[in-house]
């Protein structure tokens, strides 16, 4: 998939750049990555499941993320996703851009002299 | 595949309730999708869900509704663009054209007969068939617009039956001449056309499309309905027309595809040449249903760009 957003714009939203950022330590099934993304957002994302699984194939499609395994669990199946070098890339490449940009606010606000120090 | 045991999901003693509640709402989800996905949801919503709940939340019912039309409309995507776009339009134009005709059945009940088998045989994807049942009507169609008795002898003007009458007296075809129908039909034909010479034949549609025959009947249209003034047909058939292209735009935007903005164009040509062969004798409110139709179809047509370009993933 190519990624044509205007340069500085978020490429991701703030649901997936959390669901993208819940695999970075390993694979994850579904209610793993509601729970940690739950948690990484300092439980600002909850994702109702409709939401997460559509997001899942969404970047699933785009390459982004791919099931690592499947398992059954009390006679229910379990994927577990994890993520791809592509996504990887551009979970990385979100996180720099919004560091970036925080930093334009954070270093002058704690500026010595400046009004917020 | 590993198969582990797991702690049971804390859902209480309504949890088979709950997961009856939940495999209704997944229904809103493809076949396939529920066959290959549909058990691994169930677990994910039982294990998400609180103790002791035995009714889904309204935020995770919409989540179900959403994703469901959201994977249908991504599902739609599997088939060729135009192959699609083409077939979606044709049948739209075929289901108004058959609605034009439903109130005068008893008057024309071939003809009506004919052009829901036309309907039928393009919902079903043989276009092949299609082909020579909508010719046939176009031929009759346009004998009934030029006052000529061919294929049969029909008196004309032909009226609304009894059911569907609005005191109007509103005869078949008779709020304008020849052009804007046989723009219709050929547009149709020419559509049935390329889809024949094209392979793979086109999919069979859903049978929900039947629904929108009755609500656009009651409107004729092949008319001009909003001169009159608002009341239920009008009503009827503009819910449905924006109902509809307000899915095609939402369509386009999560699937980033054009093939819904493509069907939507298809069905304006014939809406727009009725507008312009009645120059002159439209209201203001023939104008406002006319410039939201155009404008939803612009929309429609810019949201697969627009998404592509500004919104992320």
């Amino acid at each position: 998939m190519v990624f044509r957003m205007p340069k500085g714009s978020p490429a991701v939203s703030e649901p997936t750049y959390f669901i993208l950022a819940s695999l970075l330590d390993g694979p994850l099934h579904g209610h793993g990555i509601i729970k940690r993304t739950l948690s990484l957002s300092e439980e600002r994302v909850r994702l109702p499941v409709g939401t997460l699984y559509g997001a899942l194939d969404r970047l699933a499609a785009g390459g982004l993320i791919t099931v690592d395994r499947e398992e059954t669990v009390d006679g229910r199946p379990r994927r577990y996703f994890r993520l791809t070098e592509q996504g990887t890339n551009l979970v990385s490449a979100e996180a720099l851009r919004m560091q970036q940009a925080a930093s334009v606010v954070t270093s002058r606000i704690l500026r010595p002299g400046s009004a917020f120090s | 595949m590993t198969v582990t045991m797991d702690a049971p999901a804390a859902t209480g003693a309504g949890g088979g309730v709950l997961e009856r509640r939940y495999r209704r709402l997944l229904r809103g989800y493809p076949r396939d999708y529920r066959t290959e996905h549909g058990d691994e949801i169930i677990s994910t919503l039982l294990e998400t869900a609180e103790p002791g709940r035995t009714v889904p939340s309204a935020r995770e019912s919409l989540a179900l509704l959403s994703g469901g039309l959201r994977t249908r409309v991504v599902s739609a995507t599997r088939r060729p663009v135009w192959i699609d776009a083409v077939h979606l339009g044709v049948l739209a134009v075929s289901l108004t054209q058959l609605a034009t005709l439903v109130p005068y059945a008893t008057s024309v009940p071939l003809w009506t007969g004919l052009s829901a088998l036309a309907v039928l045989l393009v919902m079903c994807g043989r276009v092949r068939l299609a082909l020579p049942v909508t010719a046939l009507i176009a031929t009759k169609i346009g004998a009934v617009t030029l006052g000529r008795p061919w294929l049969d002898a029909t008196l004309l003007p032909v009226y609304r039956d009894p059911l569907w009458d609005d005191g109007r007296g509103a005869a078949l075809y008779g709020g304008g001449g020849p052009v804007a129908p046989m723009t219709g039909y050929a547009l149709v034909i020419l559509g049935l056309l390329v889809l024949a010479v094209r392979a793979p034949r086109p999919p069979a549609r859903s049978w929900l499309w039947w629904a929108a025959v009755p609500a656009l009947a009651a409107a004729d249209p092949a008319g001009l309905d909003f001169s009159h003034g608002p009341g239920a047909p009008a009503a009827a058939r503009i819910t449905v027309e924006l109902g509809l292209l307000c899915l095609a735009a939402w369509a386009g935007r999560v699937t980033r595809d054009p093939r819904w903005a493509t069907a939507a164009g298809i069905h304006l040509v014939p809406v727009c040449a009725v507008y312009a062969e009645n120059l002159g004798a439209h209201g203001v409110q023939d104008l406002a249903h006319l410039a939201a139709l155009i404008l939803l179809t612009a929309l429609a047509a810019v949201a697969p760009h627009h998404a592509r370009r500004h919104t992320p993933l």
